[in-house]
């Protein structure tokens, strides 16, 4: 006894002998796993849309801590950097034109038939977030957050926070919840006065100084477990901005009121340079209240899973929009999965949604041809594949095409533009590698 | 503002009739599991949420994203 | 058993889950009732009242005394099924009374498996001696049990038996089952562990133990001192392919005393241990 014995491994000893007992082999291997307190999210994101313009490259992580009793403290960061064009709002003509670029340091060309495109959009933006999760008794949830994100020309600042109480031994949840964001823009070379032309390569002198906007939204939620196979949801969201909400790189072509051309610049272009054309900086209200109803089911069938879901959007700069999106997971062999998604969008165009300014008419007050406040339809067509690693954890990749195109109102079509394909419609394709673990 | 409120309506009606509504505790088999949560992949969401904000008029629904950019 | 049972499986009807318990409460009453020291007619009672007499025992009862022969030898003596008669002088209620060295040394000469003569189906022991099946019983149910649902093809299951437990297959529905191992004190969880295939069993008790002048002794004994096992651990866990390998594995590490997490590293197996 008082000889110390080596440990001698008897694991095979005692395998063999347990195997002549249960008179069988055993069927199992073994998996018993301490669950790690901590929980990453990951992925690396591709965004690239055709005709060079605009492409993300972005990487994403959340990182979750769980303590005792379901509290969690979650952080997440983004980083994104833009490369690319982006259409600057003025329309194709059939000669050459030259724009003063944002900072008012160069300018730039675009040859005749072309989209006139703005390539001074490079950026990289960091973006943080952080959320507690509190339970308050047995039956209620509570979120606390706070983000904050930077890039070359803004800033934000936000908290939000929700309440979700579950009622009918869980399976009805209301919520409620609040997000305040604080915007700071710092437009390259100054935010330009509204309606004001694009002036000559270092002339500065329609340019204010920074802007800000703010942003309230609420959202008012119910979850209702339907079946053992089916849980929807509806959402009610307000959300009401206020302050700077105009594009500051965007202009609008200034036309004549019958042939439809842009009208050439008065005077000579400056040996520095300077626009070719008459444009002018585009201009924004300063409010916008949007309302919209979300609603979404999950419904489980025969090992699959439906995702359906339809937004109505609509607010007072008169866009109203309608989402339905459609996911469709499909179990396959050693937990791995496929899921096509569909997704179909349409818009209505903004009340100050205008192609081009007619010389020939009174200044509007609002005015924008920005594409993304047109009257558009988009599709995005895509398939994720997902599988768990070796180590048990879960990777996945997507791939998607998202298509935009639009019509301008016919009303707004002058002369010769009429000829032209005047909406820049949009591809784009989405890659992304998730793994959580 | 007239269609705001018939669609919420309609919702609050949806939500009037669940009270008896659901399932019994035992029988969350299949709600438990990961792909039936709401929200399955909280990246991939706030991915989609980002792209269709920014390329655009409409955003969220869902719930709200972290935090607003320089592209819309 | 002795302590509660229950089984939690992925069914699709509450009447499926009932016919499943009823299976595995089946098994486990089965063996009960045969290896019970304390069922009158039980295979067990059978050879404790045999007075030194050889008993014939069926292949079921064999298959358990040969795989206590071979701990037996695996654990160089430590784990010996006669030493049961220790708890005629020896019990851990938490109080403060140690029995003396004298009783220790009479109870003593009724120890020890290398007295028995067991040439299979045939076993003699001297008279006064006994044999305890309850350090391999519980497990062994559990295993059986398991082995009963997947033969009937059950969906997947978890077999729970006061804390020694079996997966029949991996879950379906959600990744792992979700274990928790009791800490230092009852009924906190200390650990969660998320059981996906396998077994665990788990050695010692928070519970049982007599002090003394400051000193704990666990209800752990060392048959061949009579005394408990010095230094051993509050409780070990083990995880295996069957809950009978875990349980053995756990209850010689704590036979091992001090060196219980020495003896864990070398079998290659998840463990987890308190002292």
């Amino acid at each position: 006894m008082s000889r110390t014995e080596g440990n001698k491994p008897i694991s095979a000893a005692l395998a063999a002998a347990t195997c002549s007992l249960l008179g069988s082999a055993i069927p199992t291997q073994v998996d018993a796993q301490e669950p790690s307190d901590w929980d990453f999210n990951t992925s690396i994101l591709y965004y690239g849309e055709d005709n060079d313009r605009v492409e993300d490259f972005s990487v994403k992580a959340i990182a979750r801590r769980m303590f005792v009793d379901d509290r969690s403290l979650s952080l997440g960061m983004t980083v994104d950097v833009l490369t690319g064009a982006t259409p600057n709002g003025a329309i194709k003509q059939d000669v050459v034109q030259t724009f003063t670029r944002p900072s008012g340091n160069g300018f730039y060309s675009v040859g005749p038939g072309e989209l006139p495109l703005d390539d001074t959009f490079k950026d990289t933006r960091v973006a943080l977030t952080a959320n507690w999760q509190q339970p308050v008794g047995d039956t209620s949830l509570v979120n606390i957050g706070g983000s904050v994100s930077s890039e070359y020309d803004y800033t934000h600042l936000g908290i939000n926070a929700k309440v979700a109480r579950d009622f009918n031994q869980r399976n009805t949840t209301v919520s409620a919840g609040l997000a305040y964001s604080m915007d700071d823009l710092d437009p390259v070379g100054g935010a330009p006065m509204p309606l004001t032309p694009m002036l000559d390569v270092g002339d500065t002198s329609n340019r204010m100084g920074d802007q800000d906007k703010d942003v309230l939204d609420v959202v008012l939620g119910v979850t209702q477990v339907v079946s053992r196979t089916l849980v929807v949801q509806a959402n009610y969201s307000y959300s009401y901005s206020d302050g700077y909400l105009t594009d500051p790189y965007k202009v609008l072509s200034l036309v004549d009121g019958v042939t439809g051309d842009t009208l050439l610049r008065t005077g000579g272009i400056p040996v520095e340079g300077g626009p070719s054309h008459q444009f002018l900086f585009e201009s924004r209200p300063d409010e916008r209240t949007k309302h919209s109803l979300y609603t979404q089911a999950k419904y489980y069938v025969d090992g699959k899973v439906l995702d359906i879901s339809y937004r109505f959007m609509t607010d007072d700069w008169e866009i109203d929009s309608h989402t339905v999106d459609l996911r469709y997971r499909w179990p396959l062999a050693g937990d791995s999965y496929i899921e096509p998604h569909l997704r179909f969008y349409t818009q209505s165009e903004a009340e100050f949604y205008l192609l081009s300014i007619d010389n020939s008419q009174p200044l509007p007050r609002y005015a924008s041809n920005d594409y993304r406040l047109g009257d558009f339809d988009g599709i995005t067509a895509g398939l994720k594949y997902g599988w768990r690693t070796g180590a048990g954890n879960d990777m996945s990749v997507r791939v998607e095409w998202y298509q935009q195109s639009g019509t301008v109102p016919g009303s707004q079509i002058i002369g010769n533009q009429a000829n032209r394909d005047n909406y820049p419609d949009l591809n784009a394709l989405i890659v992304q590698f998730g793994y959580r673990f | 503002m007239t269609r705001t409120i018939g669609f919420l309506a309609a919702a609050l009606l949806l939500c009037g009739g669940c009270s008896s509504m659901g399932v019994e505790p035992w029988d969350r088999d299949i709600l438990a599991m990961e792909e039936m949560q709401l929200t399955t992949d909280e990246l991939e969401a706030a991915t989609d949420d980002h792209i269709y904000f920014s390329k655009e008029a409409s955003s969220g629904g869902r719930g709200f994203g972290g935090g607003g950019c320089g592209c819309n | 058993m002795g302590s509660p049972c229950e089984l939690v499986c992925e069914c699709v009807k509450r009447g499926d889950a009932s016919e499943l318990s009823q299976l595995a409460a089946e098994e486990a009453w089965r063996i009960e009732d045969k290896f019970s020291r304390y069922t009158g007619g039980s295979a067990v009672a059978r050879i404790n009242e045999a007075n030194g007499e050889a008993i014939t025992v069926d292949d079921e009862t064999a298959d358990l005394l040969d795989f206590a022969a071979t701990l037996f030898e695996l654990s160089d003596a430590r784990f010996d099924i006669t030493s049961g008669v220790l708890r005629h002088i020896w019990s851990f209620d938490g109080g403060t009374k140690i029995p003396r060295q004298a009783d220790i040394e009479t109870v003593r000469q009724n120890i020890g498996w290398s007295r028995v003569a067991w040439h299979r189906p045939e076993l003699q022991m001297p008279k006064g001696m006994e044999i305890d099946l309850g350090g391999i019983g519980k497990e062994y149910a559990v295993d059986r049990a398991a082995k009963r649902l997947r033969e009937e093809g059950a969906p997947p299951c978890l077999v729970n038996f006061g804390g020694d437990l079996a997966t029949t297959a991996a879950p379906r529905v959600r990744r792992s089952w979700r274990v928790g191992i009791e800490g230092k004190t009852p009924d906190a969880p200390e650990r969660r562990i998320d059981l996906r295939q396998g077994a665990l069993a788990t050695s010692g008790d928070a519970r049982r133990f007599l002090e003394k002048d400051g000193v704990r002794y666990s209800h752990i004994l060392d048959p061949r001192t009579g005394w408990p096992v010095p230094d051993a651990p509050r409780s070990i866990t083990v995880a295996a392919e069957s809950c009978t390998q875990a349980g053995m594995i756990s209850t010689l590490a704590m036979l091992k005393g001090a060196e219980a997490e020495g003896f864990l590293e070398a079998q290659n197996v998840r463990w987890w241990c308190y002292r």
